[in-house]
Formats: structure tokens, sequence, C-alpha cells
């Protein structure tokens, strides 16, 4: 029997549904926990300071920096480096890459047709976390921008990690570099670099902080501003561009058996 | 159907498949791939299975360059060496996501799956997760994924290893099963028995060169050609005495206790030594074949082509 070769469209589908169970074992649980746990902490201390009777009121204050200093700064990034590795990566690492590639699906839509799962189950506690942070005084106001702003940011930290993934062995690595080291350091830089930060997308889209924030804690010497459908336009098609590369990286690399390439 | 012309396979510096011409025609059969660990027989069929693209020369694989051709790749199942299936998934789905990335869809997916599975001997043990399933069940669904859309090649890199006896036999009558039916199927081994009871039609490597192409009598008549080294202990003189009347003996080395002989055609020869220690002729406390293994005999025809 000879078959046609599936569309790319039913090869994102295919594998998108066949990964798709991945996402509610140990890994899937850890992204989930990096954005529960923080706001439920939050949500927490604020009850229990709700009960003792201080405080008890909103706390739009505590909202921003649980929102800009632990969701966007620290766990969106290590949900990216966290998940990113079970996407191709794992199948290139665990050698069963090669299974896949075998098949006359187009190779260049595995690495999304993998990621989508995780896409999707990271947007929907990123989203949940977002919700939650409205029970501790969260400006309604700002809550469908903070939504789209993480939602649209983790599309494109995940598929830069996946991207990275691919070029380089030790991808996690490099990923931290990235959101780690330059992302807090491009403040001491010409301030047009900001553009080249999540960051700077993410508060363009969430909303500034400036008024919650001491000097010393702003992104750079100089304020820069982008509109925020044009931050949202960026982020998303930064997002495309490294799937696409991602893809392309896979389609034009010959992977063996050892999981290596050969010169070809 | 395959046709090599002077292909070659470098992984950096390391050559993995000196520039080697075969061709297997259309229709089905077994070939077997035979040769030592680190021969060049995985290089090979990732060449054919289009994994990796040749650093020189050519490969056709059904008139086209296999190396990510939907065409060519919708026409071959290929069965790597290992055991490693993806973590935390469940058989049956994974089945049917392999048999949608290979173009099956609706009930032709369904069906193809069940036939699979029946096939391997797995359809009441599917939806296990692999980390629940023995070496041999993975190792049938890595069968089952290559046969979900009926390939017209077969390709098998050391199918056998970690096979128990019964699950070996099982397989070697699939695969025959598989190639009366029109599959050519190339499988390999560094296992010269478990190729000889299975195939018509065998390559042979070493050292990242085809050594030799033929049926296996004309392997085996090949490799009779070459000396084996027996070492027999006993009273040396006496043995001696014996083995210079023999036609086969190429060489004799005197040792304390014993002989080393070097024989030719030790299939004519063993049974007349055997004959010889039984008559009470030969006096022989033990018997050491040297270099029976397959690594000598690859070393001897490696000398011949040098």
């Amino acid at each position: 029997m000879s078959t046609a070769a599936p569309s790319p469209l039913a090869t994102l589908r295919a594998t998108a549904r066949g990964y798709a169970p991945r996402i509610l074992q140990g890994r899937g649980w850890v992204l989930a926990a990096l954005v529960i746990l923080p706001v439920g902490i939050s949500i927490l201390i604020y009850m229990v300071a709700q009960i003792k009777g201080a405080e008890g009121r909103p706390h739009p204050g505590e909202v921003i920096k649980v929102f800009h200093e632990v969701l966007v700064k620290m766990m969106l990034p290590i949900m990216a480096l966290v998940a990113a590795p079970a996407g191709i990566r794992e199948d290139l690492e665990q050698r069963t890459l090669p299974l896949l590639l075998v098949r006359p699906a187009p190779a260049w839509a595995l690495p999304l047709g993998k990621g989508l799962p995780w896409f999707a189950w990271g947007a929907v506690w990123l989203v949940i976390g977002t919700l939650g942070l409205q029970i501790i005084g969260g400006d309604p106001a700002l809550l469908p921008g903070r939504m789209i702003a993480l939602v649209s940011a983790w599309w494109g930290e995940l598929a830069l990690m996946t991207l990275i993934g691919l070029l380089f062995k030790r991808g996690t690595i490099w990923g931290a570099l990235y959101f780690f080291i330059w992302e807090p350091l491009v403040r001491i830089f010409p301030p047009f670099l900001q553009r080249l930060t999540f960051t700077h997308h993410i508060e363009s889209l969430a909303g500034s902080r400036a008024a919650e924030i001491q000097a010393n804690q702003m992104l750079a010497q100089e304020q820069v501003t982008t509109h925020p459908v044009l931050a949202l336009l960026a982020l998303l098609a930064f997002g495309a561009l490294c799937w696409a590369l991602a893809g392309w990286k896979l389609q034009r690399t010959p992977v063996g058996l050892a999981g290596s390439e050969a010169e070809g | 159907m395959i046709a090599l012309e002077r292909a070659s396979l470098r992984y950096g510096p390391i050559l993995g498949l000196s520039p080697t011409s075969f061709e297997l025609p259309d229709g089905g059969g077994i070939t077997g791939l035979l040769g030592p660990n680190g021969a060049g027989k995985s290089s090979l069929l990732q060449l054919l299975s289009g994994l990796l693209p040749p650093s020189g020369g050519e490969v056709r694989v059904f008139g086209q360059a296999p190396f990510r051709n939907a065409t060519v790749l919708s026409r071959l199942g290929l069965v790597p060496e290992g055991d490693r299936l993806p973590t935390g998934l469940r058989a049956d789905r994974w089945l049917r996501m392999m048999g949608e990335l290979s173009g099956l869809h609706g009930d032709g997916l369904k069906t193809a799956v069940t036939r699979s599975l029946e096939t391997v001997g797995m359809a009441d043990r599917a939806h296990l997760t692999f980390a629940r399933m023995s070496k041999g069940m993975r190792q049938r669904i890595r069968l089952a994924q290559a046969l979900l859309h009926e390939p017209q090649l077969l390709i098998l890199d050391e199918p056998f290893n970690g096979l128990d006896p019964e699950a070996r036999l099982t397989l070697m009558a699939l695969l025959r099963d598989f190639a009366a039916n029109g599959t050519r199927i190339l499988v390999s081994s560094h296992i010269l028995g478990e190729i000889a009871q299975l195939t018509d039609r065998i390559l042979l490597l070493f050292r990242g060169r085809l050594l030799a192409e033929g049926t296996v009598t004309e392997i085996r008549q090949l490799l009779d050609r070459h000396p084996v080294e027996l070492r027999l202990t006993g009273e040396a003189q006496v043995l001696a005495r014996w083995a210079v009347e023999q036609p086969e003996l190429a060489a004799l080395r005197m040792e304390d206790g014993g002989v080393v002989l070097s024989v030719r055609s030790p299939r004519d020869f063993l049974p007349r030594l055997q004959k010889a220690v039984v008559e009470g002729r030969l006096p022989i406390h033990s018997l050491d074949p040297l270099d029976l293994n397959l690594d000598a005999v690859f070393q001897y025809l490696t000398k011949d082509h040098a």
C-alpha cells in the first residue's frame, strides 16, 4: 500500500494529539505549579491577613509585584526552560526522532506539533494564574492585557527555547543565560535594545508598573514605549519565526539513529 | 528498488561507510546485512531509510534519493536498533499517531493499527504504556509501527537483539511471510547463523566496506577458502602425524602438549577429525577453535581485499 504524504495541518494535528497525554504527567504539573504556587501563596497570605483583620482590603501593589517580578521575570522563563526540553528536543535526546523522521510527514511541522500541547497547557495555567491575581486586588481594566501579555510571551518564549534546543546541545543553559542575564542586563545598554526583550513587550501589553517601582528597578535609563498592538504582534511574530526556524533546522539537518548529525 | 553508486557516509572525521555500490531488485525477498559491530550496517540502513544523506555518491530507493523524500518514505518502513520508544505514551495511541504521520486516516487508519497489532501479537496489550512493557513487547510495537502503511521495503536494524528464542522464531516466520507476499526486506545482524536461517541473499560489511555480496552458499564458500585455526591438546607428535595426512591442512605449529592446525574447509575437515577421535586413532584432550568467530572471518576477508 502506498499512502499519500499527510498535509502540514494533518501532521500538526496528529503530533499534537499524539503527544498531548504527556502534559498530564509530571512535567506538566510542574509547569502548572510554577504559575499556581506564587499566585496561590499570594492569595493565602492575603486571606490570612484578611482573617487577622490587618490589611484586609485588596492590594494592587502586591498584584503588580507578583505579576511583574515573579510571573513575568521568573516563572515564565522557567516554564519555557521546563517545557521546551519535552518538545522535539526530547525525541532527539531519547533517540526516538528517527521514528518520526522516516514518516512521509513534513519534518518541519514536527517541532510546532510537539510544542502545541505544551503551549496550550501553559496558556491555560497562565490565564488561571492571572485570574487568581484578581482575588488579591488586580485591576479589572488591566486583566485582558495581562492575560494576553503572558500568553503571547509564553508563545514566544516556548518557541525560542525549542529553537535553541535544536541549535545547541546545552540549550537550557543558553536559554537561561538569555532570560536571566540578557533581559536584566539590557538596561545598561542603549534604550532601543529594550525592544529585544520579552519584558518590554509584556509591559507594553500589561500596562506600566512605573508608579510602583523605584528608580533603580527601571528597565532602562530612558523609557521606551511600544504600542500594545505592536507589542502583541512582535511577540506573536517572534514566536512564529522561532517555530519556523526550528522546523527549518529539523527539515535540513540529517539526524541519524545515534541522534547525532552526519556530515551529509 | 535499491541502488547505491559509490555512496559513502562520514560522521565528521570518521568514515562510517566507504564508497559502496550495489543494487537490489524489485519484488519480495530477504536480504541480510552481515557484519561485526562497527562494520557500517547502521550507516547503510540510515542512508537507505532517508535519515542521512550520503556524504558522497548516490543513493536511490524506488528510483529517488530518500533523504526527506515523502514519496520514498511512504513506501518504506524502518525498525531501528534498540528498544527506544517515547516515554509516557500508550502503544495504541502512539501507533495511531504514527499511522496519521504515514498519511493514513479514518477507517483505513483504524484498520491499519488493528491489523499491525494483530500481526505482531500485541492486540490485547496495546493499551499499556511503553514503560510497562517488556523489551520483547516493545520490539513488537516497533515492528508494528513499521508495518502500518504496508511498506514495499522493510528495513530492520538488528531486530533480534534482546529477543528470547521463541520471539526470534516468531519474528523470523513473520518476516518470511512478508517476503513471500512481495515485501523486500533488508535485515541487519552481526550473527551469521541468525541471518543464514532467514535470508536468501547476504551483503557482507566490514569496517565500512562492502566485502562480499551473494547467496548464503556463496558467502559460505568464500569463507571456507580461508584457513581456520584449531588448537588440539594431547600427544603432539601423534596429532601432528595424523594432521599432515589431511588435505585441508594449510599450516601446523607444535606447542607444549598439543598442536595448532590451520585448516581450510573446516566443514570437510571437522567430520573427519570427529571420526578419527571416535575410532580412537586420535587421542585428543581438547579442541579449541581459535578464530571461528565472525570477526576473525572478516579479518581474513579484509586481508583478501587489501
